[in-house]
C-alpha cells in the first residue's frame, strides 16, 4: 500500500518551496551548530583540529541535506515508513549477533567498511512508522484497544532491542518519543493514566523481589556520586566544572576542567559543561533558551501542518531534539544519570548530527508540504 | 471504500491542545534544568570554583639551603655539599618499574629498594619526585644523559648535602641533620618534601628553625594526569641563617685528644665573663659526616658496638653526682646561712654519726679541727656533714639552683638533661617520702639525690669566679655586639673571695687535694676543686681498690684560671676514672695550659656574620 500525493501536487515550483522552508528553524539550527563550533574550537585548546574543522563541514553536509530532502515528494517519506522501520528492526535485531562491542556494549553494525548504529536508523524510522500509522488509522479508531497494542508493539519492539544492547539512553528516547506521538495522535487518556498507576504500583514490587546488589547497582545508577570513582567521577568534575564557571564564565578557551582534562568526555557527552564552564550560567541558560525555542517553533509549525502524518513526523523530529537536550543537560548535572547522550549539533559525533539532521530534514518536507492533503491509493 | 484521511477538524484540534500540553511540558524540563543550574553556577559557584583550582593547581615546594654552622673564628663545621641526585617523577614515568629496571643497570638499585619504591610511587601523588639515589658520580650522570629517551620521568637533580667540615672535633656541639621524625612534623610544608632534612642533635636540632631557612614555592598548572602545562608563579626560597658558635674548633680538637686517653669522659670551657662555651667535648665520639651519609644499619652497629655510646653527648646528657665539686654550693649556702663562720671548727674523727647511720669521711683517720679553708683545701666530708645539717636540704637546693644545677640553659644545644637538685619538696613529688636528716648530709657532699651535668659544673665555677649568674652560650653574638654583663649572684664578695681562696688552695697549697691540677711552667695560678663520686657501694668499702672499672667512682675536677682574675672556668668528669685528683687534675692542667696558650675569648672574632667585613664598610665610608 502506497500514497499518492493529494490534489495540489507538483504544481508548486522549486522556488515556492523553498519559500516554505521554516528559515528561522534553519537559522536556529546554524546557531546551535555554531555554538557546536566555538565549544569544538576552545575544546581543542584553540585548533580547528581535531574536532571543530569536521564538525562544520557535517553541519553544512547535512543541512544542505536538510534542504534537500525539504524539496522531495513527501509521500517518497510516508511510502518508506513501513520498509524503513522493517529494516531497521532488522538490522537491530541482528546487532547481538553481527555486531561489534564498544565500551561494554554492542551497538555498532559495520556495513561497508563503514560503522553504523542502527539505533540511529530506527530513531528516524520509528517516528515515520506511527506518523505514518496515525495516518492510516484516522481519528475514529485512534483509541480502540486493539489499535493502541499496535503502535505499542511497534515502541515496545526497539525499546527491548536497544535495552539488551543496553543503551538505555536510547531506549528512553524510543519509549518517550513513541508514546508522546501516542499522544499527540489523540489517544484517550485513560491509556496514559492507566500505564502509569502500573508502573507506580509495579516498581515497588519489583524492587521488592530484587537482590540487595541488584539494588545497590540501582541506587548507584540514579545516584552516580555513590560511587565516586567510576560514573561519579564523571558527575563530580562536571559539577565542579559547572559549578566554578560561575554566573559569567570563565572566558573563552580558560576553562580549566576541560582545558586540562578533568573533565571526561569533553567534547562529546560533556560538551555542555564544557560550553557552561567558559560562558557561565548566562551563556548556558542562553543555550538551553535556543533549545527551548527550537523546540516550541517545531511544535508551532506541527500545529500549522494539515495532515496527521505531517504534524507527527514534524513534532517527532522535535521531540527527538527535545529529548537528546533535556537528558544530555540533566544528565551533566547529576539530574538524571549518566547514559551517554549527546546534545544535539554541539556535541561532536557524525552519527548523532546525521541522525537529528535527517529527523529535520523529513520534518522540513512535510513543513513545505503542509498544506497537503494525503488520500490513500489502493 | 476506504476512510477518508485527509485532514478532519476534531483530530487537528485535539493534536493542538496536545501539542500545547508537550510545550508545556518542555518549558517545565527546561525550567528544571535551568534551575538546578542556577543553583550550581551561581547561587554554589563560590563552593566549586576553589575545587577546580585544587585539580588544576600543584603546588611544589623548594628546599631552601641550609644555614651554615661556622666556628667563633668562622672556621667552617658545617657546610652543604652540592651533589647530584636521581629522582624519578612517577607521573612522567608511565610504566615506574620498567623504567626503574632500567635505571638499575646504572645506579645500584637493589631488588629490595626497586620494589619500595614502585610500591611508594603507586601510593604517593604521581607528581612528587621519588628519589632513587643519593650519590651520583660522574659517569653515572652522563649514562643517564645518555639514555634519557628510555628513562621517562628520570631528572638528575642538584641537591645539598651536609658536610661536617670539623668531623669528631665538633660532632657533640654541632649535631647532625637527619630525616624527618614523624613526631616532629609541624606546620612547616618543608618538613614533607622527600628527602628533607632537619637537625636530629645538637646546634643542628637547637637552632634547626633559624638554619632551615623559608622554603620557596613553583605553582604549576597540571592537567587530569597530573603532567605540568605551565607555571603559574615562583617563589624563591629564603637561605638558612649562617650561625656562628663560640666554640674554637682547634681547642676542641686538643681537648678531643686529650680526652682521648680516658674510656668515657667529658669537658667543657666557658669565658668566666661572657658564658661563651668555648669548647665542649665528649668521648668517645663519632663523625656525624657517616651518619648523613645515610646510616646504614653497619654504621650504627658499629657505633653501637663499643658500648661507650659515642653518639652521646656526655657534657649536656650524662648526669653525675657531683660529689666533693658540689662542697662550694654547701659552703655557700651554709656561710650565707651564717650556722657557721669562716673561722668556726669542726672537729673530724674520720666519722660522723646521724640518727644511728655513720657518715665516714673519705680520710678514714680524720682530719682533726677543721676551718673553713682547711676543710675546702682538703675536702674534708665530716665538715660538709655537719654544716649540711645546719644548714638545712632547702637553703642548700637554693644555691644550687643559684649556681646552675637543676636546670637546662637556653642556648640552642638540644637536648640538655637538667640533672637533680632535691630537696623536701621534690623528694616529696618524686617518691611520696618525707625528707630524711641523712638525706641531707649526703646532699651536702654532692652525693645522694644530687646529679649534675658537666655544663652546669662549669656553669657553677664560672658563676663562683665572677660572682655573676653567668649563662652559658653557643652562638657568638655579632661582632660589635655590646656584650650584655649577667646580673650580680648576690652574694656577699667575703664569702665569694674566702670560696675562691679555698679553690686556689685546693691547688697550689700543701694539703691540697688538686695538686695534679697545677701548670708545670706555672704562669697561672689554678684554682679548683676535686670530686670523687661513689657509684656503687663497693667502692666505699674497699676504698678504690682491686674494682671493677664500672665499679670505679666517677672523677671530676671543675677549675678556673687565672686564679686571681678568672678567665676560663673548666669542667672535667672522667667516667669511672677513679679518684678526681689523680685522674681528673691532669687533665684539668692539660686543657687550661691549652685554654691559655689560645685564649680563644681573648682574641678578635671573625668574620661579622651580620654583613660585609668591617674593613669593607669602612672603606665605603672614606
Amino acid at each position: 500500500m502506497s500514497y499518492r500525493d493529494g490534489t495540489v501536487v507538483g504544481t508548486r515550483s522549486m522556488g515556492s518551496r523553498l519559500l516554505g522552508v521554516h528559515w528561522p528553524v534553519v537559522a536556529l539550527l546554524c546557531l546551535l551548530a555554531g555554538i557546536g563550533l566555538v565549544a569544538q574550537y576552545s575544546v581543542a585548546g584553540g585548533a580547528f583540529t581535531p574536532w571543530a574543522d569536521k564538525h562544520a563541514l557535517r553541519f553544512v553536509l547535512t543541512i544542505g541535506m536538510v534542504l534537500a530532502v525539504a524539496m522531495t515528494p513527501l509521500r517518497w517519506w510516508i511510502n518508506l515508513a513501513l520498509p524503513g522501520y522493517a529494516l531497521a528492526l532488522l538490522l537491530l535485531a541482528l546487532v547481538p549477533m553481527i555486531g561489534s562491542e564498544a565500551l561494554g556494549a554492542r551497538r555498532w553494525l559495520a556495513i561497508a567498511g563503514m560503522t553504523f548504529q542502527p539505533a540511529e536508523l530506527m530513531k528516524v524510522a520509528l517516528v515515520l512508522m506511527l506518523a505514518r500509522y496515525y495516518q492510516w488509522l484516522g481519528a475514529d479508531r485512534v483509541s480502540r484497544p486493539q489499535w493502541v497494542a499496535v503502535p505499542l508493539v511497534l515502541i515496545a519492539m526497539p525499546v527491548a532491542l536497544t535495552l539488551k544492547q543496553p543503551d538505555l539512553g536510547t531506549a528512553v528516547l524510543f519509549a518517550v518519543c513513541g508514546l508522546s506521538l501516542m499522544f499527540l495522535a489523540g489517544v484517550n487518556l485513560m491509556y496514559f493514566a492507566a500505564g502509569a498507576m502500573a508502573v507506580v504500583t509495579m516498581a515497588p514490587l519489583i524492587w521488592g523481589r530484587m537482590h540487595d546488589y541488584q539494588r545497590r547497582r540501582v541506587e548507584i545508577f540514579f545516584d552516580p556520586e555513590k560511587d565516586p570513582l567510576g560514573a561519579g567521577y564523571h558527575i563530580t568534575q562536571s559539577k565542579i566544572a559547572l559549578g566554578s564557571g560561575g554566573l559569567s564564565g570563565k572566558g573563552f578557551m580558560q576553562g580549566t576542567q576541560s582545558q586540562l582534562n578533568f573533565l571526561p568526555e569533553k567534547h562529546t557527552d560533556f560538551i555542555f559543561t564544557t560550553f557552561a564552564e567558559e560562558w557561565g550560567f548566562s551563556g548556558a541558560v542562553g543555550l538551553i533558551g535556543l533549545y527551548l525555542m527550537l523546540a516550541m517553533l517545531m511544535l508551532a509549525m506541527a500545529v500549522g501542518c494539515r495532515n496527521q502524518f505531517g504534524r507527527l513526523v514534524i513534532a517527532g523530529a522535535g521531540i527527538v531534539m527535545f529529548v537528546y537536550a533535556f537528558i544530555n543537560i540533566a544528565m551533566v548535572m547529576g539530574l538524571v544519570p549518566v547514559v551517554g547522550v549527546p546534545l544535539p549539533l554541539v556535541s561532536f559525533g557524525g552519527t548523532s548530527m546525521t541522525t537529528i539532521m535527517f529527523a529535520m530534514a523529513i520534518a522540513m518536507c512535510a513543513y513545505v508540504n503542509r498544506t497537503q492533503g494525503l488520500r490513500p491509493r489502493i | 471504500m476506504f476512510h477518508s484521511h485527509d485532514d478532519d477538524d476534531t483530530q487537528r484540534t485535539r493534536f493542538s491542545r496536545r501539542a500545547a500540553l508537550i510545550g508545556i511540558g518542555q518549558v517545565l524540563g527546561f525550567g528544571a534544568v535551568a534551575t538546578k543550574l542556577y543553583q550550581l553556577q551561581v547561587m554554589q559557584g563560590s563552593l566549586y570554583a576553589p575545587m577546580a583550582d585544587d585539580n588544576r593547581i600543584n603546588v611544589q615546594l623548594i628546599a631552601p639551603v641550609r644555614g651554615r654552622i661556622l666556628d667563633r673564628f668562622g672556621t667552617l663545621l658545617a657546610g652543604n655539599d652540592e651533589g647530584f641526585r636521581v629522582v624519578l617523577i612517577p607521573s612522567l614515568a608511565g610504566n615506574v618499574r620498567q623504567v626503574l629496571e632500567r635505571l638499575a643497570r646504572i645506579v645500584p638499585i637493589t631488588p629490595d629498594d626497586l620494589d619500595k619504591l614502585a610500591a611508594r610511587a603507586r601510593r604517593q601523588q604521581p607528581n612528587v619526585p621519588l628519589i632513587v639515589s643519593n650519590e651520583l658520580d660522574f659517569e653515572q650522570i652522563s649514562s643517564i644523559g645518555l639514555l634519557a629517551p628510555q628513562l621517562p620521568g628520570v631528572q638528575i637533580e642538584t641537591a645539598a648535602s651536609r658536610r661536617y667540615a670539623a668531623g669528631e672535633a665538633a660532632a657533640h656541639v654541632v649535631g647532625h641533620v637527619g630525616n624527618v621524625e614523624r613526631a616532629a612534623l609541624d606546620d612547616d610544608p618543608l618538613l614533607r618534601l622527600p628527602g628533607f632534612r632537619v637537625g636530629r642533635t645538637g646546634v643542628e636540632r637547637g637552632l634547626d628553625e633559624r638554619l632551615r631557612g623559608r622554603g620557596g614555592s613553583i605553582k604549576y598548572e597540571v592537567d587530569a594526569r597530573g603532567r605540568i602545562v605551565r607555571t603559574l608563579s615562583q617563589t624563591p626560597p629564603v637561605k638558612g641563617d649562617d650561625i656562628a658558635l663560640t666554640i674554637d674548633t682547634e681547642l676542641q680538637r686538643v681537648i678531643g685528644e686529650r680526652l682521648s686517653r680516658e674510656k668515657r669522659a667529658s669537658a667543657v670551657v666557658i669565658d668566666t665573663q661572657a658564658g661563651d662555651v668555648v669548647a665542649m667535648v665528649s668521648v668517645p665520639t663519632h663523625d656525624p659526616g657517616d651518619i648523613v651519609k645515610g646510616a646504614t644499619a653497619k654504621t650504627w652497629a658499629k657505633l653501637k658496638a663499643s658500648g661507650n655510646e659515642p653518639m652521646l653527648n656526655r657534657a649536656i646528657r650524662g648526669q653525675y653526682p657531683p660529689g666533693s665539686t658540689f662542697k662550694m654550693v654547701t659552703a655557700l649556702a651554709a656561710l650565707e646561712a651564717g650556722v657557721i663562720d669562716l673561722k668556726g671548727r669542726v672537729d673530724c674523727s674520720g666519722q660522723t654519726e646521724l640518727g644511728g647511720q655513720t657518715f665516714r669521711c673519705w680520710k678514714r683517720s680524720g682530719h682533726g679541727p677543721c676551718d673553713f679553708h682547711r676543710a675546702l683545701r682538703e675536702s674534708c666530708d665530716c665538715y660538709f656533714y655537719e654544716i649540711a645539717r645546719r644548714t638545712g636540704i632547702d637553703a642548700i637546693a637554693a644555691m644550687g639552683r643559684r649556681l646552675g644545677f637543676g636546670q637546662t640553659f637556653d642556648t640552642g644545644l638540644a637536648l640538655q638533661k637538667p640533672g637533680v637538685m632535691p630537696d623536701a619538696a621534690w623528694k616529696r613529688g618524686r617518691y611520696n617520702k618525707a625528707w630524711l636528716g641523712g638525706e641531707t648530709l649526703l646532699a651536702g657532699i654532692g652525693q645522694g639525690y644530687v646529679l649534675a651535668t658537666p655544663l652546669q659544673l662549669a656553669v657553677m665555677t664560672a658563676r663562683i669566679a665572677s660572682g655573676r649568674a653567668i649563662l652559658p652560650r653557643f652562638v657568638r653574638p655579632d661582632v660589635g655586639e655590646t656584650p650584655a654583663v649577667a646580673d650580680e649572684l648576690g652574694l656577699k664578695p667575703a664569702l665569694l673571695e674566702a670560696v675562691r681562696r679555698g679553690m686556689a688552695a685546693v691547688v697550689n697549697e700543701d694539703g691540697g687535694t688538686g695538686g695534679s691540677a697545677k701548670l708545670d711552667d706555672g704562669k697561672a695560678l689554678v684554682a679548683g676543686k676535686t670530686g670523687t663520686a661513689q657509684v656503687s657501694r663497693a667502692s666505699a668499702d674497699r676504698n678504690g681498690q682491686d674494682l671493677r672499672w664500672e665499679q670505679r667512682d666517677h672523677a671530676l675536677f671543675v677549675a678556673y684560671v687565672p686564679a686571681g682574675k678568672p678567665r676560663y672556668a673548666i669542667s672535667v668528669v672522667v667516667e669511672h676514672g677513679g679518684g678526681g685528683g689523680a685522674t681528673a687534675g691532669p687533665v684539668v692542667r692539660d686543657i687550661v695550659a691549652e685554654v691559655l696558650a689560645r685564649d680563644p675569648a681573648g682574641r678578635p672574632s671573625y668574620p661579622d656574620l651580620a654583613g660585609a667585613p668591617p674593613a669593607a664598610t669602612g672603606g665605603r665610608r672614606s
